[in-house]
């Protein structure tokens, strides 16, 4: 095929007025933190360059990444998944079945030799010779391998492709394992979360069509502008946390309050994620605001990190930077000798370089 | 006499991956084969981990029906602390889950099921083109709406949940968020416009006309809306004839209330309703690569058998009450509930049975979920506190979309010593048991058309996609 249309091809045969793509392009550039200066720039790259072949599989997953992408914001987001990058190829939506499937699947691979952008929903699982994860006959790692191959890029989607996700909780009985772990001669990007937010999805994808680079990535392959802030930063029960006022059972007066939930095992302090600020489902509330604190989902080993309802205590990731500590801490000091354990606790990265015993000893 | 072998798979628009391997004989199906090819093993990962960590790690069996797992997650620990919500709490979680059940019907029938009749095979008949520009697969203006009306809808699990898909929400001692009254109007909005959709759009009329339906036939004659797209599609195809039961269904009761579940529990068998009594049930290993005997789920184990031996040929067990298959669904359902349409449209329980059940159970869901709404108090409590038990059992039982989900738990010394999961697919897709009897889909495809030069009937394709299955879930 020698002529792929552009991107606002497609999107005007579906009927997409100038308008909204203009409105489209704005909450793009605003979404992935542009200046309004890089409106006209976004706009002028979707008005001009072939769309993005993508090609969408899935390996041990559940769907939830697919499930939430299909849920983002502006309809125009939406389109980018029903039509508008064209998924070439995906295993939950498309129209083909069984022997067809499988040769559109080779046929896409062949069109778009070197262009396409491999979408992985899910991992592979690798014990027995992959056999807990068979496609068309072949166990998923091969699919993958082969898709790999001719890719110019890898998006992992989610916890599952970024970091194994619970089916690699202990004791792994399939050896499900990361994407970055069995390719590893293509850029990947991580999107993880369990799922990613709909919008950091179709934000990541838009950077890549219209600056036709991967967005800037951090040490762990994860897209920068998505990923570089903690949901406690923003989140809006911090001012709770810092004045140390906590909710210290499911069916509190505090809980209804809405206190800081830090204490019935809240995350956000050691998550790096968007949930704060784009929040969930078109922007309506994401879990602190539902009372329940963050699980960490988008961390790498939050499945295996001992209770979910544990204080981070026992977390011995990457620590938080010092400004926050000192918050804490200094919010803790003027409440009480329970809460400055606990603030002792928050102040991670020294408490780690330290003996983890000291806190967790208060903590108990 | 011909006889020929297909092997059809992968599916595609089915969650999860199936493949089916078909003896056929004289264009007909003679036997069908399900092999659920995919394991993940949760069931081994919960052992020795905190009972509670089942709120968050269950859900991710499945990312269309996390709700279900977990309401079935905080059931099971909440029957093991021998604790039941405040009845606020309860309509929270009986919304809640309502809500994606009912995305999950809409998801099969708009994005899953109808894009099948926009095949080029069915070119020529009087309603293709109509077919074609509401269903035609990623395209059709039919499933961009229902995409829209979903995500609207799901912003009642956003406010209430926190987020979706893995809602953490739902906990054994009720629910995280008290709703405020606020809330309450902009749930009630989002219910309004959710009617508003079902009305101009699936049904072409009230919801309260079509939900009146009490016959197979007047439901065949419905000529409004998408819904009446389908019935058009149906009978000039037969499709009621396609895939039929064996008029045996189970249903665990959906929505738990401290009134009871707003749809009752009960197992059918071809006329006699009964009471829910599953101490006769077993999960049967002889055709699933699963080593140990068969064992009713408080003692099941699972053990993969990683040699794959010969005789077996899915990762799925096969579940079993007294000895028989049982079907499970929306059709399921409402036929325990006893609503006319539903126990009409069981006398054959095919394809058209299937689909109609899940068309009338959104009607149902819609009225029910108003109602659920109209008795939240937001004053009232929502949570109790809950100690789990160091040692102990639970059950939870729920009805996801696709049926009766149970979760079986052992905590011993503050951890989990044992975790049963049986999923509605589970019931639906299982191999063969001991006796050599199939499982529900295994049956309903025999007899299934095949024409010459196809690979992957289209009459087992609409078979198979009318049970909705889950893969994900069915062996997890």
């Amino acid at each position: 095929m020698s002529q792929i249309e552009t991107f606002y091809d497609v999107m005007r045969r579906q009927g997409i007025t100038r308008r909204s793509f203009m409105k489209y392009c704005s909450l793009t550039a605003a979404a992935l933190g542009l200046s309004p200066s890089f409106v006209p720039k976004i706009a002028h790259a979707m008005e001009t360059k072939p769309r993005t072949p993508v090609i969408w599989v899935h390996g041990l997953e559940c769907t939830c990444c697919s499930e939430s992408f299909i849920r983002s914001a502006h309809p125009l987001a939406k389109d980018v998944v029903l039509s508008m990058i064209s998924l070439d190829y995906d295993d939950t939506l498309m129209a083909a079945a069984g022997h067809a499937a499988e040769a559109a699947f080779e046929e896409t691979i062949e069109k778009y030799k070197g262009n396409y952008i491999l979408a992985v929903e899910g991992n592979p699982p690798l014990n027995e010779d992959g056999m807990f994860c068979i496609t068309g006959g072949k166990p998923f790692v091969e699919k993958l391998r082969h898709a790999a191959k001719d890719a110019k890029a890898i998006i992992s989607w989610g916890a599952c492709a970024s970091y194994g996700c619970v089916q690699a909780a202990k004791p792994n009985p399939t050896q499900a394992t990361p994407v970055h772990k069995v390719i590893t001669d293509k850029p990947i990007i991580k999107v993880p979360g369990c799922p990613p937010i709909a919008e950091v999805m179709t934000g990541v994808i838009t950077y890549m069509l219209t600056f036709d680079r991967l967005p800037e990535l951090d040490r762990q392959g994860r897209p920068a502008m998505f990923y570089s802030q903690r949901i406690h930063d923003k989140c809006y029960r911090r001012p709770h946390f810092d004045a140390g006022q906590f909710v210290e059972a499911w069916d509190d007066e505090n809980a209804r309050k809405g206190y800081c939930l830090y204490k019935m095992g809240c995350k956000g302090p050691t998550t790096y994620n968007a949930c704060s600020t784009v929040r969930w489902n078109e922007g309506v509330s994401f879990p602190i605001q539902s009372g329940h604190g963050c699980i960490g989902c988008s961390e790498d080993g939050f499945w295996d990190q001992g209770s979910f309802y544990d204080r981070v205590t026992d977390l011995t990731q990457f620590g938080v930077e010092k400004n926050a500590d000192e918050v804490g801490l200094a919010a803790a000091g003027v409440v009480g000798a329970g809460v400055a354990a606990h603030a002792a606790v928050s102040a991670l990265k020294a408490a780690q370089k330290k003996t983890q015993s000291a806190p967790s000893k208060e903590e108990a | 006499m011909s006889e020929t072998q297909l092997l059809v798979g992968p599916f595609n628009r089915v969650e999860g991956d199936l493949e089916i391997r078909l003896d056929v004989a004289d264009g007909r199906v003679s036997s069908a084969y399900v092999n659920s090819p995919l394991f993940r093993g949760f069931e081994r990962m919960l052992l020795g981990k905190g009972p509670r960590d089942a709120l968050t790690i269950t859900p991710r069996i499945c990312g269309i029906c996390s709700i279900s797992q977990s309401a079935a997650a905080a059931r099971a620990l909440a029957d093991a602390a021998g604790v039941m919500p405040p009845p606020d709490g309860a309509r929270v979680a009986a919304l809640l889950h309502a809500v994606e059940n009912v995305s999950d019907h809409l998801v099969h029938f708009n994005l899953f099921f109808m894009p099948d009749f926009a095949r080029l095979g069915y070119q020529g008949r009087a309603w293709h083109d109509q077919v074609v520009r509401r269903f035609t697969a990623l395209e059709g203006s039919a499933l961009r709406q229902a995409t829209e009306a979903r995500a609207q809808l799901l912003h009642i699990v956003g406010m209430l949940g926190g987020k979706w898909p893995h809602t953490l929400a739902i906990q054994p001692g009720g629910v995280t968020r008290a709703p405020t009254a606020r809330d309450k109007v902009r749930i009630g909005a989002s219910l309004r416009a959710f009617r508003r959709y079902l009305e101009d759009t699936v049904f072409g009329a009230g919801v309260e006309e079509f939900a009146a339906l009490s016959s197979e036939e007047a439901f065949l004659n419905w000529d409004r809306g998408d819904a009446g797209l389908f019935t058009t599609v149906a009978r000039d195809l037969g499709l009621a004839d396609y895939g039929c039961g064996q008029g045996r269904y189970l249903s665990f009761g959906a929505y738990p209330t401290n009134d009871g579940p707003v749809f009752a529990s009960g197992q059918w068998d071809n006329g006699v309703l009964s009471p829910l009594d599953l101490s006769g049930m077993v999960e049967d290993h002889s055709h699933a690569w699963v080593l140990g005997e068969g064992a009713h789920p408080e003692r099941g184990e699972t053990l993969p058998d990683e040699d794959m031996r010969e005789h077996a040929y899915s990762w799925c067990k096969a579940p079993r009450l007294n000895g028989q298959v049982f079907e499970t669904g929306a059709l399921a359902r409402q036929v325990v509930v006893g609503h006319p349409l539903a126990r009409d449209l069981a006398r054959r329980g095919g394809v058209v049975g299937r689909v109609g059940g899940r068309l009338l159970e959104l009607a149902l869901t819609q009225i029910e979920m108003e109602r659920l709404l109209a008795d939240i108090h937001p004053e009232a409590r929502f949570m109790d506190r809950v100690e789990l038990p160091r040692e102990g059992e639970g059950v939870g039982l729920v009805e996801a979309a696709r049926g009766a989900l149970g979760h079986w738990i052992r905590i011993e010394g503050g951890v989990i010593s044992s975790y049963q999961i049986v999923a509605p697919t589970t019931w639906n897709f299982s191999p063969r048991d001991a006796g050599g009897v199939a499982g529900p889909v295994e049956a309903a495809l025999v007899g299934a058309a095949v024409q010459k030069g196809e690979d992957t009937p289209l009459s087992v394709q609409h078979i198979v996609r009318s049970f909705d299955p889950c893969m994900v879930c069915t062996v997890h």
